[in-house]
């Protein structure tokens, strides 16, 4: 009897493979391969919800939760710019041509004085292009017009969309938006 | 040959229905999905100025075409129940063809729009080889019973059309929220990763599930899964093409190099990324819904549909989230670096889903040749035990083809073909009813086998 037993646990733990092998009674019900293409499907599925999870602990490392301060950054606002004399030009635009030259002007004086802050400007494929600090506003307050500068290699800006943010950072990453501008530049 | 041995196995489902209950869901998915589109060409109508006034004159067709397949298709029921199936089916096709047109020419208007109609024609064809050549290998995959044009065709007209249009609006406001509230950098673009993972894998995935709810005949295994799936990623990928190719032409021409800029991507996304990016996420989709057709719990179908989502999700979200940590410099290695990065990046899961695809076919063909046998010994003629090494071999079904052809010339390879492609459905019934997956009447079995005993006239045995 105990010997039945330990041959049935045996059958049943063997791989399908073997089962067929040892056991004729086996081969009359085979193992349905469509379990192993499931079974492969459900590992690929737990690999793909751990790239899920590290792109959604990813997500939190860079947008921490519970780091809104309620401080806003004044972006006086975005205008043409000379940079042969570093000043801005015109009134504030939300447009401009690609061979127009332009600078986000802001007022650090509003921010408390111990925050480390900086502002940088973004390009439509999320390059950085144009920046100032991180410091604090104090350190920051001659620098309060921030121009775009055209990458190296190209004659103008290219077109699209530009962000400009002005950043609380913290541990040298950037965690809260304290003022933000978009701005079109044409094709 | 006495009854005993005549082994045809008995009809899976007792009780066949003209509709089946996974017509009602595919409804409710196909109402969901129009609903949707009507939502999202009033929006583009609305916020989309570039496009009202050429849309109107060419969307005029798609306009009659929708309104003539509306009245065929009310007549239809007027009709008696024989004419009524082919009334409906013109009205159908005529629907079908009209929403196509409409969502072509707003997508064409709305990826295309920045470069000019000229660059996106010349776009156009440059993408259309390469997604031919890709539509051809991916139908040749399965080399057992080869999936019709019509279907493949569909699944990659709806890649192209029908989910880019589905997502264009989930993208946009997803996008506008998340760059009005995150902050830029690498949190942004997992953000964006996300989206586009979540929103076009679904927006691809819905075209597999209908083709599984309602081409049910036509929809086997996890081969065939796969095949629909890459086909749909493949028509997605044609268009998405296009509109990178238009818009970075439309960046960096006034610069001098647009031409290179747009070549690039055709490279990227035609050449190096035609079955690594879009063909093998939907694969996935596709995979899953295959590998359900044939589970016998109602859990396993729901955990092997909800799996195939879930790894497409994650391998479109892990191309997009960290495709800036492999970055590609402006030198001669750039090339060999942009091969690397998609290699590293896509090929393992281009790799999991060919396994998932040799093994299919593997599967398939045991089924298949099992089934051969079963057919051979009824002695009902539809195959004879001589053929059954033939047929379980597609090297020996081509040999056997070119053969005819040596003797009879097209007509006889054609009619060999014919004779071939009839003998594997009615083994793949046979395979589907014995495993009880199947919800057609024992009668379309027969029909089968007299269709193959009715082309043997016309082909003789090998």
């Amino acid at each position: 009897m105990s010997s039945v037993a330990f041959d049935q646990a045996t059958f049943t733990l063997t791989t399908p493979g073997q089962s067929i092998r040892l056991c004729p009674a086996v081969s009359s019900a085979p193992y349905d391969q469509v379990q192993t293409l499931y079974r492969t499907l459900l590992v690929f599925a737990t690999v793909a919800v751990l790239i899920l999870a590290v792109g959604l602990v990813e997500f939190v490392y860079f947008e921490p939760p519970g780091q809104t301060t309620g401080v806003k950054a004044r972006i006086v606002g975005v205008y043409a710019y000379d940079p042969a004399t570093g000043t801005t030009l015109g009134t504030d635009r939300s447009a401009f041509g690609r061979s127009e030259e332009f600078a986000a002007v802001v007022d650090w004086s509003g921010l408390p004085p111990n925050l480390n802050v900086g502002a940088r400007w973004y390009d439509g494929f999320g390059t950085i292009v144009g920046r100032v600090g991180p410091s604090t506003p104090a350190d920051l307050g001659n620098f309060s017009v921030v121009p775009v500068i055209t990458p190296p290699g190209l004659h103008h800006n290219l077109p699209g969309q530009y962000t400009f943010v002005v950043e609380r950072l913290q541990g040298g990453l950037p965690v809260e938006v304290l003022g933000r501008r978009i701005v079109l530049v044409e094709r | 040959m006495s009854t005993s041995t005549y082994t045809t196995p008995p009809a899976a489902n007792p009780h066949p229905r003209l509709r089946p209950g996974r017509y009602g869901i595919a409804i409710a998915v196909a109402a969901v999905v129009v609903i949707t589109l009507i939502i999202s060409s009033l929006l583009n109508y609305v916020y989309l100025d570039t496009i009202p006034a050429r849309t109107s004159l060419y969307g005029l067709l798609a306009v009659a075409l929708i309104a003539l397949g509306t009245y065929i298709g009310v007549r239809a029921f007027t009709r008696d129940r024989a004419s009524r199936r082919k009334h409906l089916i013109r009205a159908g096709v005529l629907l079908g063809l009209g929403t196509l047109l409409w969502l072509l020419v707003i997508d064409v208007f709305v990826f295309t729009q920045a470069a000019g109609p000229l660059i996106a024609a010349i776009c156009a064809v440059a993408c259309l080889p390469t997604t031919a050549f890709g539509l051809f290998v991916v139908r040749r995959m399965d080399r057992n019973e080869k999936e019709p044009w019509r279907l493949v065709l569909v699944a990659a007209a709806w890649g192209a059309i029908v989910a880019t249009s589905l997502v264009i609006w989930g993208e946009t406001i997803w996008d506008r929220i998340a760059q009005s509230t995150l902050v830029p950098g690498p949190g942004l673009d997992a953000s964006t990763a996300f989206s586009a993972g979540l929103l076009e894998e679904l927006a691809k995935g819905l075209a597999v599930v209908l083709l599984f709810l309602v081409m049910r005949n036509d929809f086997d295994d996890v081969v065939d899964g796969i095949v629909y799936g890459a086909a749909v990623g493949l028509g997605f990928n044609f268009l998405e093409s296009i509109a990178y190719m238009t818009n970075m032409y439309a960046i960096f021409s006034p610069e001098g190099y647009g031409g290179a800029a747009a070549g690039l991507q055709w490279y990227g996304r035609q050449v190096l990324g035609l079955f690594f990016g879009h063909a093998t996420y939907t694969a996935f989709i596709g995979a899953g819904l295959g590998i359900a057709r044939q589970l016998p719990h109602k859990r396993q179908k729901a955990f092997a549909i909800v799996s195939g989502f879930l790894i497409a999700i994650a391998g479109h979200f892990s191309w997009d989230a960290w495709v800036q940590f492999f970055p590609i410099d402006n030198t001669l290695f750039g090339l060999v670096e942009m091969h690397l990065r998609t290699l590293i990046m896509t090929g393992p899961f281009t790799a999991a889903v060919i396994a998932l695809l040799i093994f299919g076919i593997r599967y398939e063909a045991m089924g298949l040749t099992d089934q051969f046998r079963k057919e051979a010994t009824t002695g009902s003629g539809a195959i004879l035990p001589e053929e059954v090494p033939i047929l379980s071999s597609p090297w020996r079904r081509l040999k056997q083809r070119l053969r005819a052809f040596q003797r009879g010339g097209l007509r006889a390879y054609l009619e060999v073909a014919r004779l071939q492609t009839a003998q594997l459905d009615l083994a793949m019934e046979r395979w589907h009813r014995e495993r009880q997956e199947i919800d057609m009447p024992l009668e379309a079995e027969d029909a089968l086998r007299q269709r193959v005993i009715q082309l043997r006239h016309w082909v003789p045995a090998a």
